[in-house]
């Protein structure tokens, strides 16, 4: 893992760079607590393309939604070093994108709460259409689309205001297998083009593998970093790695490791997991009984 | 196109660390409640306090508008000598048959409505033109129907809450998930068991909620066709709006205060039966909630 202690390079270039300090969150309250995630310590360089693998429930999206200012951590910092206020764009499992707002529009959107003007946005806006192959749908409203056409409007709203991070969970679980090949691939040619720092949340240690410059491999709940590889292909590359035998040796290995805490994940009492996402979907300031806190936050 | 960071754009560093609500979930949790029922108790009352002291200071002619400590002191008065008590029961035993028999008329069509779309075809025009019709303007129709008796408000109840609850129902049934109905094909459940097993549950939630509208209407209705007609001078409407004609307005705003109380116990009550009837449902947020 990279350490803090590193020389700082020019400011410019260490825009985009994201550190994180003994990182914890836990949700709910007295006996119901959970222990979600961390400790985590993590280092991630600016234009480092970070893939972060492990069980279900293991805190991977939340991290994620840390660093994002969704969530806040119950103990620990993430400092973010960035030239904007807002430097981080932010790609979902469910596409997240709005119903009511045409493809261009939807695209358009971070870019119009910018207030760019109308003409250069779109004319941005046009140019990732092209870029992802959506360029005819532009007028099309989302429901028209399929799934992986949803999901590339999604990549495209968040790189067109060309975010200083790229915060990327599970894009493409809900995609079917073929389809998930073709945007990685998309995807890989994309951030090679360009690079920014990404950081990719995933369940596929293939995924992680064939785009990340590094792969961190996460212990089921609470999540903690258990492993971390580089994989040994140079940028820049194609898809064309996952037929490779150091790709093959390298998934092997990781998924041993992996097995034992999925296996860990999968036969957890499923409540207190409820309790997490219940946690997660309502305001946590409001709602339920009064109870003493029990159990102590980590500091 | 590819620049990401501005050459000369100050570099900041934005930290994402624990707030009060993470450092002592439990702490911050219960100040917000308490924060909470403060603003809602501090909002009534203050503006009891400002009521009553415009009446205090002659800003408002306390005859037609009695402070609050009058209208309390004298609620008080007539609870305890017995003397609101028959008005209230009258206007109870009116709301609530007419509530019943509208709310289980209103289940029952929309039910049948939502899940068949020829009655619904040949139902909807009719009903939603009956819907626009002001209630109220049916209570002499009702009144040669039923005679002067008690039927007429009953059925004036009844009318006004089936058709809250029947659109509530329709609209909850059409909006059953095709998933649900289709798993319960694939199982071989009959009209009986797919309306046990998921029509009615699937449409619950939302038919409490129409439930809970129409129950506020129905006090609603209650007042004002108690004061156009009351049976035997009984009922909370007939006492407002008779207390007004004496130029009683004292015994006007005891009526409109027990009128609220009424209403308010009502809807809770139908709020709580809803929760008990769907402990699966997210919780409606509103007034008194926990």
């Amino acid at each position: 893992m990279r350490h803090v202690d590193q020389e700082l390079p020019e400011p410019a270039a260490q825009a985009g760079g994201i550190r994180a300090v003994g990182i914890e969150r836990r949700f709910g309250r007295g006996a119901s607590r959970v222990h979600a995630l961390g400790p985590l310590d993590l280092d991630v360089g600016a234009g480092e393309f970070c893939c972060i693998v492990g069980p279900s429930g293991c805190g991977k999206s939340t991290f994620l939604r840390i660093v994002a200012g969704l969530v806040k951590p119950t103990a620990g910092r993430v400092e973010v070093t960035a030239a904007t206020a807002h430097p981080a764009a932010m790609v979902f499992q469910n596409y997240g994108i709005s119903p009511w707002k045409t493809v261009l529009a939807n695209v358009r959107f971070g870019l119009d709460l910018r207030r760019v003007p109308r003409k250069e946005a779109d004319a941005r806006a046009r140019d990732w259409l092209g870029r992802l192959g959506l360029a005819d749908f532009a007028d099309r409203y989302p429901a028209t689309l399929s799934g992986g056409m949803q999901q590339r409007v999604s990549i495209a709203r968040a790189l067109a205001v060309e975010p200083e991070i790229l915060l990327m969970d599970e894009p493409f679980a809900a995609l079917d297998a073929q389809l998930r090949t073709i945007l990685q691939d998309e995807l890989l040619e994309i951030c090679q083009a360009d690079r920014r720092t990404v950081l990719f949340v995933t369940h596929s240690l293939e995924e992680a593998l064939v785009l990340g410059d590094r792969v961190l491999v996460m212990s089921a709940r609470p999540g903690r970093l258990i492993a971390e590889r580089v994989p040994p292909f140079a940028r820049p590359r194609t898809g064309e790695v996952r037929r490779s035998p150091e790709f093959a040796a390298m998934q092997a290995e990781l998924w041993e490791l992996l097995r034992g805490e999925v296996e860990q994940a999968s036969t957890r009492k499923p409540d207190t997991d409820r309790e997490r996402d219940r946690e997660q979907h309502r305001n946590p300031k409001q709602g339920g009984k009064q109870e003493k806190d029990k159990e102590e936050v980590a500091s | 196109m590819t620049v990401t960071v501005k050459d000369n754009a100050p570099i900041r560093v934005l930290v994402r660390e624990p707030g009060a609500a993470e450092r002592d979930p439990g702490r911050a949790r219960t100040r917000r409640r308490l924060l909470e029922i403060g603003l809602a108790v501090a909002v009534p009352v203050v503006l009891l306090l400002w009521w009553q002291l415009a009446a205090n200071q002659g800003w408002i002619d306390d005859r037609l508008y009695p402070a609050p400590s009058t209208i309390v002191a004298d609620g008080w008065t007539d609870a305890a000598d017995g003397k609101l008590w028959p008005d209230v029961w009258a206007t109870l035993a009116r709301v609530l048959p007419g509530y019943a028999i509208g709310a289980l008329g209103g289940f029952a069509v929309g039910l049948l409505m939502g899940t068949n779309a020829l009655i619904r075809a040949a139902l909807e025009p009719t009903l939603d033109a009956l819907y626009v019709v002001p209630k109220l303007a049916l209570l002499p129709i009702f009144m040669t129907m039923f005679g002067l008796g008690e039927a007429p408000h009953i059925a004036l109840v009844a009318v006004t809450v089936f058709f809250f609850v029947w659109i509530a129902t329709m609209a909850a049934v059409i909006a059953v998930p095709d998933g649900y109905r289709e798993a319960g094909a694939v199982f071989g459940a009959g009209p009986w068991q797919m309306f046990r097993h998921v029509l009615l549950p699937a449409s619950l939630p939302q038919v409490m909620v129409g439930l809970r509208i129409s129950a506020g209407v129905a006090v609603l209705v209650i007042i004002a066709s108690e004061g156009i007609a009351s049976p035997d001078n009984k009922g909370l409407g007939y006492v407002i709006f008779n207390s007004r004609q004496l130029f009683d307005n004292r015994a006007m705003f005891v009526g409109i205060i027990v009128v609220a109380i009424v209403g308010v116990l009502f809807s809770e009550l139908i709020r709580h039966v809803g929760r008990l009837c769907t402990p699966w449902a997210p919780r409606d947020r509103g007034p008194g909630q926990s």
